[in-house]
C-alpha cells in the first residue's frame, strides 16, 4: 500500500496537460465508436487512471468512466471521508464514493451502446457483475490497443515526472557502498533515502551473490551480502515509475569490470534513443557491442519495460522474445541488461526516452 | 513451518468440502487468499494459482521480476511465467473440466475466467477460504505476535522521528528503513497531522509538523505474511486539556471493547461496547460512517481482514481469531484521534499482543 508522499502539484502536472491527454483519448474513442471508456485502477494497476487524472489509490479499487465528451467520473470504494484527500492528489471534478463502484458506473452508462474497457478480460468479476446487472444491454469491447496507442507518447509533464523519479532512484542507489555486508539494512537505507526525497513508492530488490544467482529479490532482516551484488530501485514519484539497477563488487577484478560497464551504460542508452525506434530491438545487443570488444563481455539478457496500460511498467520486449519492430518514437522505456564482463556478472537498468 | 501447517489444513478442508481444485487470485493489495494457498505475496503484477487436491500448486505470474522472487521464496511449488496471465490460466483450466473447482476471492477473479463458471464447474469458495483465514493456527498466531512486537518497536521509531519541521513522509521513511533492517517486508501505514480540520488518515501529503499538531498513525508491519497493527496519537508539544479529555474517552472506549472480547461474542458486541462509551459522553454521532469506517477488524494475511467490527456485523468471534480493536474517529474539538491494540481471542477473554503504553504521547518542541 502506498505510504510515500502523494499529492497533486499543478506546477508539475498542469491541468492543461491532463486536458490535452483527455482530448487525445476522446478523439480516439470517437474514431473507435465508443460512447464511453472504462479504466480500472487499484494499487497494482494505477497507471492508466493516474495518467489521465493524477489519481493513484493507496488502497482498494476504483473505476474511471471517461465519457465521449466532458470530464471523467471516478467511482471508488474508498469512503466518502477520503474524497477530499483524493481531490488533493488528482484532477477529478466528480467522485462517487460507493461500496459498489460497478453499480454506480453501470447506472451512469444508461444510454450508451458501445463502451470500451481497458484490459477487459482482467476486469474483476465483482465490478463487472455489478455493472452489467444495471446495464445489461451495453456492448463492452476491449480498448487496450487504442489506449496504448494514445498513451505511448510521453508529454513534457510526464517526462519531467519520470526524470524526477529517476533522479530519486539515482540518488538512492548512490547511498550503496560496495563494502556493505547486510542486505536488509542496505535495502532499508536505499528505501529511506528515496522516501525522504519524496518518493511515492520504493521497491528495493537485491541479488545477494551475483556469482551464484543473478535473480533480484525483496530482502528484509539481516541477510549477508556476497562480494559481488546488485541492487534494483523501483521508484515512483507522483505516479511516474522508473527502475535503476546497479552492481557492486568488493574484489578489484569485479569492481573494475563493473565500473567499466557502468561508465558505458549512459553511452549505450544514448545511442538507443535513436536506434531503437528506427532499427528495432536487435540494436540493444549492438549498443553494448563496443563494450564487449573492449572488455570481452557477453550479453546474457535484456528486458524492455514501458507503460502501455494499467501497469506502471510491464515487459514489452526481451531477449529472445522480441519482434523485428522497435518501439514508437516518443516512447519511454526502462531497459534492464545483464552482461558478463571478463566473466564478472553485471546487472544494470536505466530509463531511455526514445526520440520522438 | 507455517506454510506446511496451512497447506495441510487447506488440503484437508478441500477434501472435506469436496473441492478438487482451487483457483486463487492475488495482488499486492489483496494477497491473503494467494498467500494462504501458495505462501507467495505478490508485489508487482497479478497472480493466479491452481491448488490441486493432491497438494500440487502451480503459481502463474505475469511479471518476470516476480517469477524470480517466487522461485526463491517458494521452492516447493511450480512457478510459471505467464505474460498473458488470464489467457494462459484459462487454457490451463480447460484441462480440469471434470473437476469441482472453487475460486477465491470471487469478486476479484478476472472477468474472463469468472464468465466460464458454468462451463468449468467453477464455484465461488470465498467463504470457505475466509473461514481458514479468520481462524488461526498456533504458528500463524506466533507470526502475528512477532509482527506485534515490531509494531511496538516501529512506533518507538515513529515517536523518535516526530519533531517540529519534519514532513509526514519523512517519519514514514524512518520507519520503513527500520522495518527493512528488522525483517518486516511490508507495512501498511496511514497518517494524519493537524487539528480539528483533520477528519481521517491517509498517505502522507507533505504536511510539516508544528507545535500543537496531533499526529495520528496506524502502523501495520508484516512478518512471515502476517500483519499486526497499532494505532496511537501523539501531540507535538504538550497536549492541551481537550486533547487529554478526548484521549481519555478513546481509552475508555477501546478498553470497553477489549473487555468484551472472548470466544462466542459477536463483532457487533465489541463495536457496541466501544460505541456505548461515545454515546454516554454525548458523542454517539461520531461512531457513524459519516466519521469513521470500522471500530476494529480482523488481522492476518491481510491488513483489514474479516470480520469488521461494526454494530451490524454479527459474525461470531472465536478463540484463535486475531483482531484489532480501535475506536478511531473524529472528535469535534480536537480532530481525528486514534487508539488501537492488536489481540488474540482466547476462550475466556483475549491476549493483547501490542505493548506500547496506551498514552497520548507528546514529543518535545
Amino acid at each position: 500500500m502506498r505510504r510515500g508522499l502523494m499529492g497533486w502539484d499543478e506546477a508539475e502536472l498542469p491541468r492543461s496537460a491532463l486536458s490535452a491527454r483527455l482530448e487525445r483519448l476522446q478523439a480516439a474513442m470517437a474514431r473507435e465508436g465508443f460512447d464511453a471508456l472504462l479504466l480500472y485502477t487499484n494499487l497494482v494497476r494505477p497507471a492508466a487512471v493516474c495518467w489521465l487524472t493524477g489519481f493513484t489509490p493507496y488502497w482498494i479499487e476504483s473505476l474511471l468512466l471517461v465519457p465521449a465528451s466532458g470530464a471523467p467520473m471516478l467511482a471508488t470504494a474508498l469512503s466518502k471521508r477520503v474524497a477530499d484527500w483524493i481531490r488533493t492528489t488528482a484532477w477529478l471534478d466528480e467522485i462517487v464514493n460507493t461500496p459498489k463502484p460497478g453499480t454506480a458506473i453501470g447506472q451512469r452508462l444508461a444510454g450508451c451502446k458501445r463502451v470500451g474497457v481497458l484490459e477487459l478480460d482482467a476486469l474483476p468479476a465483482g465490478l463487472y457483475d455489478d455493472m452489467v446487472a444495471v446495464a445489461p444491454k451495453i456492448e463492452l469491447a476491449d480498448a487496450s490497443a487504442m489506449f496504448a496507442a494514445v498513451r505511448s507518447h510521453v508529454d513534457d509533464a510526464e517526462l519531467k515526472l519520470i526524470e524526477k523519479a529517476d533522479a530519486l532512484a539515482v540518488a538512492a542507489l548512490a547511498q550503496v557502498d560496495a563494502s556493505a555486508t547486510d542486505a536488509g539494512s542496505l535495502a532499508g537505507l536505499v528505501e529511506k533515502h528515496a522516501r525522504l526525497a519524496g518518493a511515492e513508492e520504493a521497491y528495493i530488490a537485491i541479488a545477494l551473490d551475483l556469482d551464484l544467482d543473478r535473480r533480484l529479490i525483496q530482502v528484509s532482516g539481516p541477510v549477508p551480502l556476497a562480494r559481488r551484488f546488485a541492487v534494483r530501485a523501483s521508484i515512483a514519484y507522483k505516479g511516474a515509475w522508473v527502475r535503476r539497477t546497479r552492481s557492486f563488487a568488493r574484489d578489484p577484478q569485479g569492481a573494475r569490470a563493473m565500473a567499466s560497464a557502468e561508465a558505458w551504460l549512459p553511452q549505450a542508452m544514448h545511442a538507443l534513443r535513436e536506434l531503437l525506434p528506427s532499427r528495432g530491438y536487435s540494436t540493444v545487443a549492438a549498443s553494448f557491442a563496443l563494450l564487449r570488444a573492449e572488455l570481452h563481455s557477453q550479453m546474457r539478457g535484456w528486458m524492455a519495460e514501458s507503460c502501455v496500460g494499467s501497469y506502471p511498467l510491464e515487459v514489452i520486449a526481451s531477449l529472445p522474445m522480441h519482434g523485428k519492430e522497435g518501439p514508437a518514437p516518443g516512447t519511454f522505456l526502462v531497459l534492464s541488461v545483464e552482461l558478463a564482463i571478463d566473466d564478472v556478472p553485471w546487472l544494470g537498468a536505466a530509463p531511455v526516452f526514445l526520440r520522438g | 513451518m507455517i506454510d506446511d501447517d496451512r497447506k495441510q489444513r487447506l488440503l484437508a478442508a478441500m477434501a472435506e468440502a469436496g473441492i478438487d481444485m482451487l483457483l486463487v487470485y492475488g495482488n499486492a493489495w489483496q494477497g491473503d487468499y494467494l498467500r494462504y494457498a501458495t505462501d507467495f505475496s505478490a508485489l508487482e503484477g497479478q497472480a493466479l494459482a491452481l491448488v490441486r487436491g493432491d497438494g500440487h500448486v502451480t503459481l502463474y505470474l505475469d511479471s518476470p521480476l516476480e517469477v524470480d522472487r517466487a522461485e526463491i521464496d517458494c521452492p516447493d511449488i511450480e512457478v510459471l511465467h505467464a505474460p498473458n496471465l488470464i489467457a494462459e490460466v484459462d487454457g490451463a483450466l480447460d484441462r480440469f473440466r471434470n473437476q469441482r473447482i472453487g475460486s477465491a476471492p470471487g469478486r476479484l477473479i478476472p472477468r474472463r475466467l469468472a464468465a466460464r463458471a458454468k462451463d468449468l464447474n467453477l464455484s465461488d469458495q470465498t467463504a470457505f477460504l475466509d473461514r481458514l483465514l479468520m481462524h488461526k493456527l498456533d504458528s500463524e498466531i506466533a507470526a502475528m505476535r512477532c509482527a506485534a512486537k515490531l509494531a511496538d518497536d516501529g512506533y518507538a521509531v515513529f515517536r523518535q522521528a516526530a519533531r517540529v519541521g519534519r514532513a509526514d513522509y519523512e517519519l514514514i521513511a524512518e520507519i520503513e528503513a527500520f522495518f527493512r533492517a528488522h525483517g518486516v517486508d511490508h507495512n501498511f501505514q496511514i497518517i494524519g497531522v493537524g487539528g480539528p480540520e483533520v477528519r481521517g488518515m491517509a498517505p502522507p501529503s507533505g504536511k510539516r509538523l508544528k507545535r500543537g499538531d496531533m499526529v495520528t498513525t496506524e502502523l501495520t508491519p508484516r512478518v512471515d505474511g502476517y500483519y499486526a497493527q497499532i494505532c496511537r496519537t501523539l501531540v507535538v508539544g504538550e497536549p492541551n486539556g481537550e486533547q487529554r479529555k478526548a484521549h481519555a474517552l478513546w481509552l475508555e472506549s477501546m478498553e470497553a471493547g477489549i473487555a468484551v472480547v472472548r470466544d462466542g461474542v459477536t463483532a457487533a458486541d465489541i463495536a457496541r461496547a466501544e460505541n456505548d462509551v461515545f454515546r454516554a459522553h454525548g458523542l454517539g454521532e461520531y461512531t457513524t460512517s459519516e466519521y469513521t469506517r470500522v471500530r476494529g477488524h480482523g488481522l492476518g494475511l491481510f491488513v483489514d481482514t474479516k470480520p469488521h467490527i461494526l454494530e451490524d456485523v454479527n459474525t461470531r468471534i472465536d478463540a484463535g481469531m486475531t483482531l484489532i480493536v480501535h475506536p478511531n474517529t473524529y472528535h469535534p474539538v480536537v480532530g481525528y484521534m486514534v487508539l488501537g491494540d492488536s489481540l488474540v481471542v482466547m476462550r475466556d477473554g483475549c491476549e493483547v499482543v501490542t505493548a506500547t503504553p496506551r498514552e497520548l504521547f507528546s514529543v518535545p518542541v
